[in-house]
């Protein structure tokens, strides 16, 4: 009996405003040189690296879970913890660390759905203050467990036999990989119908929800896409470090450093993480033998942007010269030759 | 055309502490209907259509939609069943663009993929006359075009049952005017609506039906005019002796 509405001029519809191939060369190419690091730098160099590609993992999760679910997180710890347990536990009975990742990842997914089905319950304070109980749980679980080391931690077998030089550079490698997986992972995913969905969500729940988004479904996709990607990085973590020690791999500094990154560098878009990882590290560099003033420095820094710039440096450069390097929008381009009537 | 009503409240009850919003409501809306909602402030016209909508659920009562028990659905769960509203304080996606934002309601709402949700979200931009706006930001509109959006928003669910919360206040006569000519035209389509607005004017030229509410319950249902010119109604929603005594 209805209708539809009037149907329009035959329009185009695409990703973008430019088109975004130069984004994807560029995107390959950054991608490439990185990955040819090994061959031309020192392994301290990579070692940071590493360091720095486990943050930006953590960082982009993080931004997807507050700036897109409106999920504030401070136990995403619980999933780096259990991501580093699975490869150590993977790798002792003999599969190899570093395809034990993947497998980490999967683990640490599917500990969060249950912890989803109690955690997305709650609203966002409570919601902030479980997430932390979980992880302080899942600690004492481990350091009540003999088999995992207790609270002496665990040494990761499986490496011993590989030349230092070769491991350092897979590291690097495992470390990249994982990095590239989780932005091209969370592209991808802001790109799909489920991004739209969250993308509305971020910017008005009531809003989406009555526009029939299923706001549960969407936050739980996401929580579950922050856990694996947590547990991809806690592998590569126990991995570089040969070691792994609960309360440091479940200690909520984590979740600080998380926070930072996303804020300084902006909450909402695919690029404010890696703005923000670029930053954190470069602060990092600079402050490293400054003892507590590093601490006091980085807090003054975190409170400053969060008063006066609180959409983070990439929203200050976006807006400014409307620039998007993740082109996950929708451009509706104008019908050709046809003048619409219409009042 | 169905045989049953499109909607269906039946003593629908909802207090917020010791504030009745909803005072044992009952309410019948047939299939194309156009009714019109007044009342005054804090008469529980919004609180009704978030009962109706889902956003908020009652502490009594049911709402059935189209033959269907809806009382334990959320609003996702009955947009996509037909009924779609509009906020009365637009909850526009800020930093969405103005297709984007309907293409939302289109994919979700409406149900659709593809070409068929684009072309979909695209005609509706049309008939609101937002299609120059297509890839703005949300966040560059005025408060005219704020008020068409949510509008457009609504229309991409591709509702059978629209409620419309005071889309024409704060406009002016002209607009009011492009306004209802946008609404006729969805009625048209065979939408029922349900608009609630203190523009009474606006209201009384295009539904044929009339209710009006005071301290959540319904004083008035009705042909039009004569709802407006009952006793009940003027003493509520024109005030007092005194209100009416100074309308004059």
């Amino acid at each position: 009996m209805i209708e539809s509405a009037p149907s329009a001029t035959p329009q185009r519809v695409t990703r973008s405003r430019r088109s975004a191939r130069w984004n994807a060369v560029a995107g390959a190419v950054a991608v490439a040189v990185l990955a040819s690091l090994p061959y031309l730098v020192y392994a301290n160099v990579t070692g940071v690296l590493v360091n720095l590609f486990i943050l930006l993992s953590l960082a982009t999760l993080w931004n997807l879970l507050a700036g897109y679910a409106g999920l504030i997180s401070v136990g995403q710890q619980a999933y780096i913890g259990i991501g580093a347990y699975a490869v150590f536990v993977l790798a002792d009975n003999g599969l190899s660390p570093f395809l034990a990742i993947p497998v980490a990842a999967l683990v640490s997914g599917l500990v969060a759905v249950p912890a989803s089905f109690l955690l997305l319950r709650l609203r966002r304070e409570y919601f902030a203050i479980a997430t932390w109980v979980v992880a302080e749980a899942v600690l004492l679980a481990v350091l009540r467990s003999d088999s995992l080391g207790g609270g002496t931690g665990a040494t990761l077998r499986g490496l011993s036999d590989l030349d230092p030089a070769l491991r350092q550079a897979y590291t690097y490698w495992a470390a990249l990989a994982v990095a590239v997986a989780t932005l091209l992972g969370t592209y991808l995913l802001l790109r799909s119908r489920v991004g739209l969905d969250l993308t509305a969500i971020r910017d008005n729940e009531i809003g989406a929800r009555s526009v029939g988004v299923r706001v549960a479904l969407a936050k739980g996709i996401v929580y579950f896409v922050a856990a694996a990607g947590a547990g991809a990085a806690g592998g590569v973590l126990i991995i570089s470090q040969l070691f792994v020690q609960p309360t440091s791999v479940f200690s909520v500094q984590w979740s600080a450093y998380m926070i930072f990154v996303a804020l300084i560098g902006g909450l909402g878009s695919i690029e404010g993480p890696i703005v923000g990882t670029v930053i954190f590290y470069m602060l990092q560099q600079t402050l490293a033998d400054r003892g507590a003033w590093y601490l006091i420095i980085l807090g003054s820094v975190a409170v400053l942007m969060a008063m006066w710039v609180p959409r983070g440096i990439w929203g200050l450069i976006s807006d400014r010269f409307d620039l998007r390097l993740f082109p996950v929008g929708y451009f509706l381009h104008p019908a050709r030759g046809t003048v619409k009537v219409k009042s | 055309m169905t045989a049953g009503p499109l909607l269906e409240l039946a003593g629908v009850s909802k207090r917020f502490g010791s504030i009745i919003v909803a005072d044992s409501l009952s309410l019948v809306v047939r299939g194309g209907d156009a009714v019109g909602m007044v009342g005054p402030n804090g008469a529980g016209k919004t609180s009704l259509f978030s009962l109706i909508s889902g956003d908020l659920s009652p502490n009594s009562g049911e709402v059935h939609f189209e033959g269907r028990a809806v009382t334990r659905l959320d609003s996702a769960q009955r947009c996509r069943l037909g009924i779609a509203r509009t906020y009365q304080v637009p909850r526009s996606f800020e930093h969405m663009t103005v297709f984007e934002n309907v293409l939302v309601a289109a994919y979700r709402g409406a149900g659709l993929r593809g070409h068929a949700a684009s072309s979909l979200a695209a005609g509706v931009l049309d008939e609101a006359d937002l299609r120059k706006q297509a890839n703005s930001p949300a966040s560059r509109l005025g408060l005219v075009q704020r008020k068409r959006l949510e509008l457009a928003r609504a229309l991409g669910c591709k509702p059978r049952l629209l409620l419309l919360d005071e889309v024409a206040a704060g406009l002016t006569e002209p607009e009011v005017a492009g306004l209802v000519e946008v609404i006729e035209r969805i009625r048209a389509r065979g939408v029922a609506v349900i608009w609630v607005e203190h523009v009474v004017r606006a209201l009384v030229g295009m539904v044929d039906r009339l209710i009006c509410l005071a301290g959540g319950r319904i004083i008035g249902d009705g042909e039009p005019l004569a709802v407006l010119a009952s006793p009940a109604v003027k003493d509520v929603f024109l005030g007092t002796s005194y209100g009416e005594a100074s309308q004059t």
